[in-house]
């Protein structure tokens, strides 16, 4: 009983910790101008939605936000169909030169995100690219290649071989077999991957920093980058853009978990 | 026949890959090539040529340059210490967290949902509301005079004291940690058979002797692939300082990876792009030494 007593006071401590950023955010987010300056008390006295709609509507976040969504869910989409194809042919398909590309992809998990960073930087200004969405998109999907294409491969290799055969007796071409018979079959590797791929990326400040110039192509992190680097940031309001930021990701994975719990253990063990 | 149809599934696999080589080709192998080249030169990103320097940049950044080379060591030695502390740090906290965690039945998935948040959350806005809670008026302060411990209170803000600003980053990075550590010791904790841990009831081995004398020795390879992870992401991040200290205060919390983005991004026209670079396939050949360590103690365990 006693033992119990002091677990649970254990995890609720850890608890406290985890969620005590976020309480910050809609503390803060929730207080005006002048209380925010006070001191750091976490109850606002007179809690006002103002902040919050001022950042969404003045401060342009909803446009942030639409790129941000733009960005996530064009990389999302490139890395499910990139990876999966790629992963069906690494599966399924026998081809000379197989291993040794398979082996490249895992070999890129070792490279530093810092040591590509400069030369991707260089290579988007030549292919004329620095400043658009697509600059930073074709990085963020190779980014996740190694990862990508060890779960989906992992993920095709243990449907059975019958299913195909069958397929193929049915007179379904390689496109139709990988459509309708593997696709399916992978769908919790998808989401998987899906998950792995738009929570980093929305979350992405590093890359887009150095390559997006124009204010109005800002995605979420880099907005609220600029708010602080302006000449009085205001906590409310940044904590305000702080919340508009996180709430997406929290809802995603609350209702998503398994899978992300799923891809975390995979990644591991791979 | 047989032949016809192999060449034509290897054509098939080769349309399959396609995508996925091109662009590892022009993002990955290309940019890696351009990268590795430019760590032998000189240049600033305007003039248009490179001033071959061989392997110079590498020696100034180790010992030569009096400006560069006394900053490179002092970000060294700080890169160090993190990689120590995070691992050790996540392994010390995540471990027991587990094992509470496994002893419960009752709100052990809401529990899990809330340790993860840290982790998922992960960026700049995470970072800007820690920067908030530790200034010098921010919340921390705040809760410790209010618990009576205003001498810990850091007047000066948690980050802004030369002596407080690293172990705080590191504690936050750990917060970042924790979560993909505990997930991976309940698996394990969850895979181990209840006899054995029956057996040790038998031999009179209480709770927290069983602890340490048979479920840690059985997660050690968890451990392994714990701290193989941390050692990367401690080696790797840089973000955290960007956002939180920028390095500061005075340079106090600067480390490699937070140099070499320096050095290529806010140098202005000095030509130390090269450098930058070098400083980054430094870093890249300290990653494959660790890989490559981590593969021989799993061979030598298995």
């Amino acid at each position: 009983m006693k033992a119990r007593v002091i677990v649970y006071a254990l995890l609720t401590a850890y608890a406290v910790l985890s969620l005590y950023p976020f309480l910050l955010m809609v503390s803060g987010a929730l207080k005006d101008a002048a209380e925010i300056r006070l001191d750091g008390h976490l109850i606002p006295s007179d809690p006002t939605l103002s902040t919050l709609a001022r950042t969404w509507n003045e401060l342009h976040f909803f446009t942030y936000f639409g790129n941000s969504l733009i960005v996530t869910g064009l990389t999302t989409v490139g890395v499910l169909v990139v990876y999966s194809l790629a992963g069906y042919a690494f599966a399924v398909l026998r081809f000379p030169g197989r291993r040794v590309l398979y082996g490249m992809f895992l070999a890129l998990l070792f490279v530093p995100g810092i040591t590509m960073l400069l030369p991707v930087v260089i290579l988007q200004q030549k292919l004329g690219l620095i400043g658009t969405f697509p600059g930073i998109i074709l990085p963020f999907v190779n980014g996740t290649a190694p990862l990508s294409i060890m779960l989906l491969t992992n993920s095709f290799r243990v449907v059975p071989a019958e299913l195909k055969e069958s397929a193929r007796c049915d007179g379904a071409g390689e496109l139709r077999t990988f459509w309708s018979i593997y696709l399916p079959v992978g769908r919790p590797a998808l989401i998987t991957i899906a998950l792995l791929t738009a929570v980093p990326t929305w979350n992405e400040y590093v890359l887009t920093r150095v390559s997006l110039n124009n204010a109005a192509q800002y995605t979420l992190p880099l907005a609220l980058q600029n708010l602080n680097s302006s000449t009085s940031p205001q906590e409310n309001v940044l904590m305000a853009a702080s919340l508009i930021i996180v709430i997406p990701v929290i809802i995603l994975f609350v209702l998503l978990q398994r899978y992300f719990v799923n891809g975390l253990q995979g990644a591991v063990k791979g | 026949m047989a032949s016809r149809f192999r060449s034509r599934e290897a054509l098939t696999g080769y349309a399959f890959v396609l995508p996925a080589v091109a662009l590892f080709a022009i993002m990955g192998l290309y940019t890696v090539g351009y990268g590795l080249a430019l760590s032998f030169a000189r240049w600033n990103g305007f003039t248009p040529t490179w001033t071959w320097v061989g392997l110079g940049n590498y020696l100034d950044l180790i010992y030569r340059d009096p400006a560069i080379a006394p900053v490179v060591q002092g970000a060294a030695l700080r890169t160090l210490v993190v990689m120590i502390a995070v691992p050790v740090l996540t392994v010390l906290v995540s471990f027991p967290l587990a094992a509470a965690l496994n002893h419960i039945t009752r709100l052990r998935s809401t529990f899990r949902t809330v340790f993860f948040l840290p982790q998922v959350t992960a960026g700049i806005a995470l970072f800007y509301a820690w920067t908030y809670a530790l200034q010098p008026d921010g919340s921390l302060n705040y809760i410790l005079r209010h618990l009576g411990l205003g001498s810990i209170a850091q007047p000066q803000g948690w980050l802004g004291n030369p002596g407080t600003a690293l172990p705080t980053l590191i504690v936050v990075m750990v917060l970042g940690s924790v979560p993909v550590a505990m997930l991976l010791y309940l698996t394990g904790l969850q895979s181990i058979d209840q006899s054995v841990l029956d057996a040790a009831k038998v031999d009179g081995a209480g709770g927290l002797r069983a602890m340490t004398s048979i479920i840690w020795p059985l997660l050690l390879p968890i451990t392994g692939a714990v701290v193989m992870l941390n050692l990367r992401f401690a080696l790797q991040d840089f973000q955290t300082f960007l956002l939180m200290t920028n390095g500061g205060p005075g340079g106090h919390t600067l480390v490699l990876g937070l140099e070499s983005y320096n050095l290529a991004f806010v140098s202005g026209f000095k030509p130390t792009l090269g450098l930058s670079s070098a400083l980054g396939w430094i870093l890249f050949v300290v990653a494959l030494l660790l890989a490559a360590l981590n593969l021989r103690l799993l061979r030598s365990r298995a």
